[in-house]
Formats: structure tokens, C-alpha cells, sequence
């Protein structure tokens, strides 16, 4: 309770008026004589008791009176939560920014960071002096309390969006916290936030919510710079057909166009970024305009768009899907990509005499014989005998697949697990001819493999299958969105080597439905094997086949994926990430033939800054930790012939651009008890603090209960007195 | 010049010291009045004279009067208004109460008893006097003779309304003081307890009196006037009590009135005229009350 005139309280004291006149009239009454007392004599016990009982109604109606009016006019104010002292008292104040890309919508010719920055100028030269004041935003950095009102303002005056926001409930946590370290009594909380969905998840609520409860002094302020009905045509992440292309296959890039807003259409533009015909050797490129497709775009609706470029040449390229002309929101209107294309990847499959017809199906399904011919094929095999590969050379490779191998040499082991070392992938697929399985679990063999081998299971009826159950795995990465309506079924396995203990690190990648390893990883060095405890070299129509995988009961297709994944996976493919969102960390994987001591990296912002960066020596890849500009970065290093060139795209993830807004519903649900309020513009926040600081006014409830008290006494005393 | 009428009210009979002027005046007004209300008939019956009709006695005839108008008129016969009537006046203090500074309800009732006396002199009715406080202190015989108007009136005029009263004892004594059938007028504020007078007054009515029991109160007694906190005074007790008079008016009235209702139920059971005066009263209520009670007895 605060009071806008509180010596006018001492206006109490008035209410000694009725009770001194109730006590004088008591003590003076007027003298008469009066024979017929007799009649009065008869009642006067009575009617004493109800007089007085009357007389003290009245009085306490008057005192109330009085004291009501008194009460009303030093202006008293009801709080609603903490806050202490009168509104001038300082404050511990910390401003809350969104600075999300989102806040760049433009509206009015205002960005919302702008619209914010104003208002929060404005709320800065409101604030009691003496008060301290913080900044924080949801960039990166540590919050901290300005030095002076001047600092504060010029941090706010600084503001800017940026990509790699955090989100803004950690922000506000870190605002609590801070908030908390002020001896400051009085705290408030001024979040200037564009009220998107996004910015406040359900799932951060209890938190959220625990964090302010323990704090139900600090008054909290929402000020909304949103705006109501924004309209806006985004696009959404870019699907890339791969980020690491072989050559001759095209690029196939899919994307969402999303809109908010009345019906329009928009032309959606991909570009890629090419040296000019006339390169002097300082690299610059220029964007051009490859394909264009038309999105007609009805209100709230999405629309997808498809691009395809064929023939790139072997190298990195990038460039950006754009839409064309202008809207409310820039940064959702342009995704960048890197992809990087490479000569097909070379490997080895060695197996048992005859070598082709046992490495027919795994070359098949590598590098199908249509796509050599067209030069699309993804993979390059040579097959060799699995008795020629102590001899062979393993230099040129990627990966080595030994398919249904027989027992082998414990030095050819050994120049295996070299070779796994260095950072390259081996693939074993058991069948009938590891019959000795003494040469699979020497000490060599078993320092590669996932396990020791222990016997043949047969499953005769044909009712065990793979049955991957999580998806997480890079090799199962395409039958993630297909989950249930696999049928994996329709490939049987009728037998399948049981392996002993799995030795150190090894991880079972697929199961068979009964529960067995089917397929294990084993990271040895700075590569990996992969075990798998049925062949894919039997042939169906053999009626002891271990199993039907290659050709199935009628449809192998996620066979032909796991194959292809798994090679992928074990030449490294599958590593390396050339598309990363801002904030993430970039790797970039060097060629080890080609090592070089430092790189020049472009930021996409083209201001002509270089980083230059030194290589990691053991995994020879660089880092890039400040990706939160979007665009394409691109690294290079060398020059002239030997000019190596790497790149990588950094885009804002779509959910940070939805612009959904919350409703009250929803935000009563975030904050659940702990008192908030909201505000729009200027007025509301000067109202809503000076009822949080000093209260809502009670004159008028004052007054009006003064009347309540007058009129009850005024009827009273009537119907008391004027009865006679 | 004030009307005859005016005369019958209280506040204009106060101009006038002389208590036969009062009573005089009163009556005047009365009779004036009373030409023009239902009971015109009495002004005739009340006059000295009236008009010879065959049949009457010729040596009635007033032949003075006939000197005068040359008309005929009889004296009226002793016989015609033979009835006795006693005043009885309560001297207590209490009757000596105004609250306005007024005419006390004691003047009152000499006015009244006045204006009776001259009335019934004047009808050649023998009227007493009898004045009480605890027992009978003055007594007049009644005699229809003109001189007798100035005795009871001097006497009246002696009057000082003082010390205590005991209304029933005094009444007792009356009863077995008068020999006569009579028109006994009690004029009192009956401020005691009610049993013991309502006892006395069926004694003088099983004596064969007629009674007319005047209640005479002060204005203020009937209307409770105060206002705010007052003190009260029993005059004659000298008791006390303090109260709030507003919130107070409506209990007295109250008991005010179930106290006349006792006396309205008991009077009227006895074939008692209870006559509630106060006042501020015209004075015609009381004189026609004993001109009904008159002709109630032929």
C-alpha cells in the first residue's frame, strides 16, 4: 500500500469529531420538568439499550465516513506484487532483447529491433535515477549491469539482430539471475520481444516459470513489438539430393515456400556463384541465375519448388535459392548451399574365387552398371581375389569390402587394420566361407572385426529379418521418414554367424528381428569397420542361400539403400557436413594428400576480411567456430595450379523466422502464476508500471464506499429519528 | 378586533387576566359557535327565557321583556336544569406543568371549570366546587344563584396547583361526601397509577353520579416535543431521566396511548365520559362534552 499525500492521513484524526460529539451530547442533555414521566419510565431500559446500540451504529458510520474520506484523499495505491517505496526509489532494471532474426521484420518502415530500441530509450529516461540498469540480449555474450545510464543506452543504441540466437527463455533465465544479484529492492524485468511462438516454447514454460516463481518481488514487463497480422513469404530449408556429389550426377535441390499473408505469387531463383570467364587468379565470383520456378502461394500455405542442375564440374560449388523482390522479413527470403562434387570413390571388394560372381551383387548395387555407363555411379569397385589382396595395393582406396571372405593371413589383417587406421573403412560380410573361423579370431583379425566368431544360426523358416529400430545411425539416415512401411520382411535371413563378446567400442548398428547383431561398427584409428553377420554374395536360387537380401521376395530396394549407405558411411561421405546452421560449428575435411599449413577464409559478407586458419594435424580438417553470418564461406589456399578450394554454407534455421504470434492464452500458460504484464506502446507501459510500482489507485473505491457509508447513515438517522 | 370564536382558544383566552372575562368570553364564544353546528338546538334551551306557547302558565310570563320587545316570553323553570354539578379541581404540582410557558394545564382547567360555572350559573344549575391534592381541601356547596358564579370563580382564581396528590383517596372522599345525585367534572392529569382512580371513580358512579372525567395534558405530554438528548423531571418526585428524546418519541406515544386506552376502556364500561384534553385544545370539546352529558340526563 503506497500513498500519493500520506500526511493527509493525519485527516484520521477527524473522526474524533463524531465520538467528542457523541461524548458531549451524552454528558449535556437539556433540562426540562415533565410530570408524564411515568410514561417514560416504563420503556426507558429498553429503548437506553437500543439507543444506544443506534447511536453507536451512527457513530461508527460517521468515524467510517470520515476516515474513508480521509483514507481517499492521501490517494492510497494497491500492489500487485513487490515493489517497494515510493515510484522514484531506484530500480534494478534489466532490458530484455529478441534480437532474432525475426526482429528485422519490417513494418511501418521500422524494423522490430528498431520499434524496440525506440521504446526502450524512451522506458530509459523513465527510470528513477540511481537505478541500475543491464542489457541483454539474445546474442552471445555474458549479461552484466551497465556501468551508467549512459553505457546502457549506448549498448541498446548498438543493438543488432544476430543469426546464431539463443533462445530467448535462456535469456530471460540469465535476466532472473541477474536480476536476483541486485540489492537493489525493487527489480523489474522489460522484455521487448515480437511475441512469435517460436521465441516462447511450451516446453521452457516450468522452467521458466520455477525461475520467477522464487522471485515474486520482480515485476515483469512484456513489451510487445510484434506485429498483428505480419505478412511474409519465406523459404525453408533447403533438401539437397547430397552434399557430396560424384561426378556426373546432378544436384536435385527441394524447398518449401511458405506465406502468411493474402494470395500472391513469387518467383523463386537459384543461383549459383561461378569464377567470371575471364578469372585473374583473385577468385572473385559472381552469381548467376540457373533456374527460376513460380510459387502460387494462397494465404498460410506452403508450396514446394524443385530444382535440378546436371554436370557439375569436380570442386565445391555453392550458391543460393532466392526469392525474388522484397518482403516484410530479408533473411528468410535467401538459403545458401555448398555441395561438392568429387570423382567417384574407389573401392575394393575383395572376395573368393570366382571373385565376380561373389562381388556381383555388392558391385551392382555400388555402382549399378547403368549409372557406369553414364559415368553417374557413385562408387568406382575393383574386384579382386580375396588371396590377392595380401599383395595388392590398398593405397588408391577409400574403403575395402571383403565379401563372404575366406580365413586369410594374419599379415593381411594386419594391412587391413593399417589401413583402417589411417582413417579409411573396411567391410566384412561373414558367410559359409569363414568355415575356420581360427583365422577370424586371431588377435589381427580381431582388432578389426566386432567380435569373435562363434557359430552358424540357422533360421530355416525364413521368419528372421534385419529390423533396424533406431534411425540415428548415418547408414539408416534414409529410411527415417519411412520408419514403419520398410519391408524388411520380404528380405529373409536363414543364417547368420553369432559372434562372441563384441569387443572394445563395437556398436550394434541393425538387429535381426529375433534380437542378433546383424550389422556392427567398429571405429578402429581414425577409420571404421563395419561386421556384418550374413553374407550379400549367396545366390537366391541356391537352396542353402544364406539369405535373400539382394533380390528379396519381390522388392530389395532398402537393401540397395543400407548397402549404399554403408559405403558411403565408410568412405567418409557421410562425415562431411558442408551445410550448417548459424551458431553450429563448422568442420571441414581436407584432402591428407594435399596438406597444407595454413587456409584463407572468406566470410560471405563480403568486406574483405580473411581468417586465416591452421589445420588440425591428427584429423586433417579445419574448424570454424563463428558461423553466425549467413551465407557461403569459402576457404582456400595455394594459388595458381595448386589452388585447393573448400567451402561451406551457414544458413538461420527456418523455425527462427516463424512469426506466428502467441496468444494470451498461450502466454498465461507460459508464465502460469507469475504475475506479468503487457504492453503495446508508451501508455500502457507507463500505466502498467505505476500500477506495479505504486498500485491501482483506490480513490474512487474509497469514495465510492464514504457514500456507501453516508447514505447508511443517512437512512438510519431517519428512519432513527424521523419516526417521531 | 378578535371573534367570538376566537375566545374558545387557548392561546387568545391567555390575553385575558380576569378569569369572569375568560369565562365569559369563552362561553360567548361557544354559544356563537354553536349556531352553527349540530348542536344549535342547545343555544335555545340555554337562553333564560323562551317564547310563550299556549299552555304555558301566563304568571311565568316576563313582562319586562315584553316592555321591552312586545313579545311574549316565559321564565324558564328552576325544575328544567335541575342538575348539580361539582367541579373538582387536582391541585397537585403536576397540574401546574406548561412546557411552552403557556396556559398551564391547571389554567386550563380553571378556564374550563370557569367557563362550566358560568355556563351552568347562567342555566340556574346549582354548581360546586371541590378542589383536592391529597384530600379535599376546598369545598363549595352548589347554588343556582347568580352570586354563586362569583364565589366559585374567586376561589378558583385563588387556586395554586402545589405539593402531592392523591387522586383515588380524594375521589373516595368525594363519593362519600355527596348526598345527591350530581354531575361530578373532574379535571386532572390523572398522573398515577391508574387502578386505584378507575376504583374510586366506579365507587362515585355506583353513588349514582354521573362523571365526567376531564384528562387534561400538556400540549407537550401529548405530542413529546424534545428533541437530542433531555433530562426529565418528575416535578413532584423529583425524579430523573436522561434520554434521547427523538428516538424516544415513539415509545412515549405509545405508552401514552395504552395508558388513555385503559382509561377509554375502563370509562366507557362504567358509562364514565372521559374527555383527553390537552392544551393546545379549543375549549368548546370540554363544554360540549358536559352539554351532552346534560342532555343525556332529561
Amino acid at each position: 500500500m503506497a500513498f500519493v499525500n500520506p500526511f493527509l492521513l493525519a485527516g484520521t484524526a477527524l473522526v474524533a469529531i463524531p465520538i467528542v460529539l457523541h461524548l458531549v451530547m451524552r454528558r449535556k442533555p437539556r433540562h426540562f420538568e415533565f410530570p408524564a414521566l411515568r410514561f417514560v419510565q416504563r420503556r426507558h431500559d429498553e429503548n437506553r439499550r437500543r439507543l444506544r446500540l443506534r447511536h453507536l451504529l451512527l457513530l461508527v458510520l460517521r468515524v467510517l465516513a470520515i476516515a474513508l474520506l480521509a483514507a481517499a484523499l492521501a490517494r492510497p495505491s494497491m500492489k500487485f506484487s513487490g515493489a517497494f517505496g515510493s515510484q522514484e526509489a531506484p530500480v534494478a532494471a534489466v532490458l530484455v532483447f529478441d534480437t532474432s532474426m525475426r526482429m528485422e521484420y519490417q513494418h511501418e518502415n521500422r524494423t522490430r529491433l528498431e520499434a524496440a530500441r525506440e521504446m526502450a530509450l524512451w522506458l530509459l529516461a523513465q527510470l528513477p535515477p540511481e537505478s541500475q540498469i543491464a542489457v541483454v540480449d539474445t546474442g552471445p555474450g555474458l549479461p552484466a549491469f551497465q556501468v551508467d545510464r549512459g553505457a546502457a543506452k549506448h549498448r541498446i543504441e548498438r543493438l543488432a539482430t544476430v543469426a546464431n540466437s539463443r533462445p530467448l527463455g535462456a535469456t530471460l533465465d540469465d535476466a532472473v539471475e541477474l536480476a536476483r544479484e541486485s540489492d537493489l529492492a525493487r527489480r523489474e524485468i522489460y522484455v521487448f520481444t515480437d511475441m512469435a511462438r517460436v521465441s516462447w516454447p511450451g516446453e521452457s514454460a516450468p522452467r521458466l516459470r520455477d525461475r520467477l516463481a522464487r522471485l515474486a518481488d520482480v515485476g515483469v514487463y512484456l513489451i510487445d513489438v510484434g506485429v498483428d497480422e505480419p505478412v511474409n513469404t519465406a523459404l525453408g530449408d533447403l533438401r539437397l539430393s547430397g552434399e557430396v556429389l560424384s561426378t556426373g550426377r546432378s544436384l536435385r535441390i527441394e524447398t518449401d515456400v511458405s506465406h502468411r499473408g493474402p494470395a500472391t505469387e513469387r518467383t523463386v531463383e537459384l543461383y549459383l556463384l561461378e569464377a567470371d570467364a575471364e578469372d585473374s587468379g583473385d577468385g572473385v565470383r559472381t552469381p548467376r541465375k540457373r533456374e527460376q520456378a513460380t510459387a502460387t502461394l494462397a494465404p498460410d500455405q506452403a508450396q514446394q519448388v524443385r530444382f535440378e542442375i546436371g554436370s557439375l564440374e569436380i570442386g565445391p560449388h555453392q550458391g543460393y535459392v532466392t526469392i525474388a523482390g522484397q518482403d516484410g522479413l530479408a533473411c528468410d527470403d535467401r538459403r545458401f548451399f555448398t555441395v561438392e562434387v568429387k570423382p567417384a570413390w574407389r573401392i575394393l571388394v575383395a572376395a573368393p574365387k570366382p571373385a565376380e560372381r561373389f562381388s556381383m551383387f555388392l558391385t551392382e548395387m555400388l555402382a549399378p552398371e547403368s549409372y557406369r555407363r553414364t559415368g553417374q555411379a557413385a562408387f568406382d569397385c575393383r574386384v579382386i581375389d580375396l588371396e590377392e589382396l595380401a599383395k595388392h595395393s590398398l593405397e588408391p582406396y577409400s574403403a575395402v569390402c571383403l565379401v563372404d571372405p575366406a580365413p586369410i593371413g594374419r599379415d593381411t589383417w594386419a594391412k587391413l587394420g593399417e589401413f583402417v587406421s589411417g582413417g579409411r573403412g573396411l567391410a566384412v560380410f561373414l558367410g559359409r566361407k569363414a568355415g575356420e573361423v581360427a583365422s577370424f579370431n586371431g588377435p589381427e583379425a580381431q582388432r578389426l572385426l566386432a567380435g569373435k566368431l562363434l557359430r552358424q544360426a540357422r533360421r530355416p523358416d525364413g521368419d528372421v529379418y534385419l529390423a533396424p529400430q533406431d534411425l540415428q545411425h548415418p547408414i539408416l539416415a534414409a529410411f527415417r521418414d519411412l520408419s514403419e512401411s520398410v519391408p524388411w520382411q520380404d528380405m529373409p535371413v536363414f543364417r547368420y554367424w553369432q559372434l562372441g563378446k563384441p569387443g572394445p567400442g563395437v556398436d550394434v548398428v541393425v538387429a535381426f528381428n529375433d534380437g542378433r547383431p546383424a550389422i556392427l561398427e567398429r571405429p578402429v584409428g581414425r577409420g571404421r569397420v563395419l561386421t556384418m553377420t550374413t553374407p550379400v554374395s549367396d545366390d537366391p536360387n541356391q537352396p542353402d542361400a544364406w539369405n535373400l537380401l539382394p533380390v528379396g521376395l519381390g522388392q530389395s530396394w532398402p537393401f540397395f539403400y543400407l548397402i549404399n549407405d554403408m559405403a558411403l558411411y565408410l568412405v567418409g561421405s557421410t562425415d562431411r557436413q558442408l551445410n550448417y546452421y548459424a551458431g553450429q560449428t563448422a568442420t571441414v575435411r581436407l584432402d591428407p594428400s594435399r596438406s597444407l599449413r595454413s587456409y584463407v577464409l572468406t566470410p560471405p559478407d563480403d568486406a574483405g576480411v580473411e581468417l586465416r586458419l591452421t589445420p588440425n594435424a591428427e584429423d586433417d580438417s579445419l574448424t570454424v567456430t563463428s558461423t553466425d553470418q549467413l551465407g557461403n564461406y569459402r576457404i582456400r589456399a595455394g594459388g595458381g595450379s595448386s589452388d585447393v578450394e573448400h567451402g561451406f554454407s551457414v544458413n538461420l534455421a527456418r523455425e527462427q523466422t516463424r512469426l506466428q504470434r502467441l496468444s494470451e492464452e498461450e502466454l498465461a500458460d507460459r508464465f502460469g502464476p507469475v504475475p506479468y504484464r503487457l504492453a503495446r506502446d508508451r501508455n500502457q507501459l507507463e500505466g502498467d508500471r505505476s500500477r506495479q510500482r505504486v498500485g491501482r489507485e483506490l480513490f474512487a473505491a474509497l469514495i465510492l464506499l464514504m457514500a456507501v457509508a453516508l447514505g447508511v447513515e443517512h437512512v438510519l438517522a431517519n428512519r432513527f429519528y424521523g419516526e417521531g | 378586533m378578535p371573534t367570538a370564536e376566537s375566545y374558545l382558544k387557548p392561546e387568545v383566552i391567555r390575553q385575558i387576566k380576569r378569569l369572569d372575562l375568560r369565562a365569559r368570553f369563552i362561553v360567548q364564544g361557544f354559544l356563537h359557535g354553536l349556531h352553527a353546528s349540530p348542536f344549535h338546538g342547545f343555544s335555545v334551551e340555554f337562553s333564560e327565557h323562551r317564547k310563550y306557547t299556549p299552555g304555558d302558565d301566563p304568571k311565568d310570563i316576563d313582562w319586562l321583556i315584553y316592555a321591552k320587545t312586545d313579545k311574549y316570553y316565559v321564565k324558564k323553570f328552576e325544575a328544567e336544569t335541575n342538575i348539580t354539578g361539582y367541579l373538582v379541581m387536582d391541585l397537585s404540582r403536576s397540574m401546574g406543568y406548561t412546557y411552552q410557558q403557556e396556559l398551564t394545564k391547571f389554567d386550563y382547567s380553571i378556564c374550563l371549570a370557569a367557563a362550566l360555572s358560568y355556563l351552568m350559573i347562567h342555566q340556574q344549575d346549582p354548581v360546586g366546587l371541590l378542589t383536592f391534592d391529597e384530600k379535599i381541601r376546598h369545598s363549595l356547596a352548589p347554588k343556582s344563584r347568580r352570586k354563586q358564579l362569583g364565589d366559585v370563580l374567586s376561589l378558583l382564581a385563588k387556586l395554586k396547583p402545589e405539593g402531592k396528590t392523591d387522586v383515588a383517596a380524594s375521589l373516595d372522599q368525594i363519593a362519600a361526601m355527596l348526598r345527591h345525585a350530581s354531575l361530578v367534572m373532574v379535571f386532572s392529569d390523572l398522573l398515577a397509577e391508574p387502578e386505584p382512580i378507575l376504583q374510586s371513580l366506579r365507587r362515585l358512579r355506583h353513588g349514582g353520579h354521573d362523571v365526567i372525567l376531564f384528562h387534561v395534558l400538556d400540549e407537550a405530554e401529548v405530542r413529546f416535543p424534545f428533541d437530542g438528548m433531555v433530562e426529565l423531571e418528575e416535578p413532584e418526585t423529583r425524579q430523573r431521566v436522561q434520554l434521547d428524546a427523538a428516538g424516544f418519541r415513539r415509545d412515549y406515544l405509545a405508552e401514552l396511548e395504552r395508558f388513555r386506552e385503559t382509561y377509554r376502556r375502563e370509562c366507557s364500561q362504567t358509562r364514565i365520559d372521559y374527555v383527553e384534553i390537552d392544551t393546545s385544545m379549543q375549549f368548546d370539546k370540554a363544554l360540549t362534552e358536559y352539554l351532552v352529558s346534560r342532555r343525556a340526563r332529561h
